[in-house]
């Protein structure tokens, strides 16, 4: 098991923040309300979190746990559609659908074929390996989805010349839909490329400071970024598939309504 | 023939269109005259769909422009944008690319015609194997209004089709285009257009703002 950080240790940890504060005041950044509402968020959220799930894993009840799991994906959700600007009424349960399909199906065949757990319900891995797959595939879609957004609007003239030369909403837009899928998994390809050599992954580290042996620990870290490859990439094209179908009108022309104000 | 009724459209504050009225007859060569930024490049973009009108109707042949027909009357027109927007990659590939697009499978594509346009509009067929990229406006112009003639449309939009073009070229094109029995209509500043007759001249102030 890992050491234990105390609470004094804790505010150590806070007084490194002064590091970024004091950045923030000499360069004038303008981030010293964002940075400490964040901290603070993050403390508040992880110190909760940690109580919730320290009862979830004592209880393990599958109810629960895919309860969590729901709320987890619905949270993502957000977080994407709002990170996109959008209409989370016209974006909400596509963006869920592109969320939750590819999580739940690599999350099954993950804890039923490759790890072959008894109870694949069983809360440490149902929530600890879809936590990772979600932080993860979050990322990406707000990438591609962003990307794809604004490529679609900075040319739309390109897309109403194609559409105009005979082609439909779909070639039109193959081009900009290549992209965006490139650029949301891009990341995940080249950090594949550099594990273990320029850095030790998140869950690795984890493992091995809560003493798990490395030998075990690097073949999780295999199987868990393949799974993440995975989910990243049939997330981003159910999202792009889904926004086709409800970003654009029935003229095919990329509706200005599904865009949130600012 | 196309039919605008009792059209209305604006941008923000500015009325572009109110209770505009208008008919095309098939065959008709039409030049749009008039002072940038009041609405000529929107008047194409109504006929293609891309801007809807708030009030009124747009009629090709009787058949009313929405969404069940919006697709069949794009496959209609050839449009040719002040930008002369041309999907990149090989010249050659591009044509194939287009002539592969959903609604233009059934188009055969007339290779002689294609040799004799390239011809016609002073390109030549080593264009064929060059980037799109790396044509200059004048060069993509043409190109295009070959492309456009090559998918055989009824109705042709150009948007400015001979801005980048020296006289001689100019006079090509206009000639090309006022003697083919398809509708065209044209928005240009060149004066190469209006020092003819053979074209009905709808002038835009007086139109536009009634």
């Amino acid at each position: 098991m890992s050491k234990d950080i105390s609470l004094f240790s804790l505010v150590l940890t806070l007084l490194l923040l002064l590091i970024p504060l004091a950045f923030n005041y000499y360069l004038r950044l303008d981030i010293g309300r964002k940075t400490v509402i964040a901290a603070s968020r993050m403390f508040l959220q992880l110190f909760l979190i940690g109580f919730f799930l320290k009862y979830i894993f004592e209880l393990n009840l599958v109810w629960l746990n895919l309860l969590w799991l729901a709320v987890m994906l619905v949270v993502s959700t957000v977080s994407v559609v709002n990170s996109c600007s959008l209409q989370l009424k016209i974006f909400g349960c596509p963006v869920l659908l592109s969320v939750g399909f590819p999580v739940i199906l690599v999350l099954f065949y993950f804890n039923f074929f490759i790890i072959r757990l008894g109870n694949i319900f069983d809360a440490k891995y149902l929530i600890a390996i879809g936590g990772m797959l979600l932080g993860n595939l979050l990322n990406g879609n707000i990438v591609g989805l962003n990307n794809f957004l604004n490529n679609v609007r900075k040319t739309e003239k390109k897309y109403l010349a194609n559409l105009a030369l005979g082609a439909d909403k779909r070639e039109a837009l193959l081009a900009d839909l290549r992209e965006s899928i490139r650029a949301s998994i891009n990341p995940t390809i080249a950090s594949m490329a550099t594990m273990g050599l320029v850095s030790l992954p998140g869950m690795m580290t984890g493992q091995i400071l809560g003493g798990t042996s490395p030998a075990v620990a690097v073949k999780y870290q295999m199987a868990i970024m393949i799974a993440i490859f995975v989910t990243r990439i049939l997330s981003i094209f159910i999202a792009l598939m889904m926004t086709l179908r409800v970003g654009f009108d029935e003229f095919d022309l990329l509706r200005k309504d599904i865009f949130r104000r600012c | 023939m196309i039919e605008l009724k009792n059209i209305r459209l604006g941008f923000k504050d500015k009325l572009i269109f109110n209770n505009f009225n208008y008919i095309i007859r098939k065959g008709d060569k039409i030049l749009l005259n008039g002072p940038s930024g009041t609405g000529k490049t929107t008047f194409f973009r109504l006929l293609l769909g891309f801007s809807r009108p708030e009030e009124g109707e747009i009629f090709f042949d009787q058949r009313k422009l929405e969404i069940n027909t919006v697709r069949e009357i794009r496959r209609r027109i050839g449009y040719l944008s002040q930008e002369a927007e041309i999907p990149p990659g090989k010249a050659s590939e591009v044509i194939k690319i287009i002539f592969n697009y959903k609604w233009n499978r059934e188009i055969k594509m007339n290779e002689e015609k294609l040799f004799f346009l390239l011809d016609y509009f002073s390109l030549g067929q080593d264009i064929l194997p060059k980037d799109i990229e790396s044509l200059s406006g004048g060069e993509r112009q043409r190109l295009l209004l070959i492309i456009l003639l090559l998918l055989e449309r009824d109705i042709y939009l150009l948007d400015e089709p001979t801005s980048a073009l020296d006289e001689e070229l100019k006079h090509k094109v206009k000639d090309y285009f006022l003697n083919i029995p398809e509708t065209v209509l044209v928005i240009s500043h060149d004066k190469t257009w209006e020092d003819e007759s053979g074209m009905k001249i709808l002038n835009w102030a007086e139109t536009g703002e009634e």
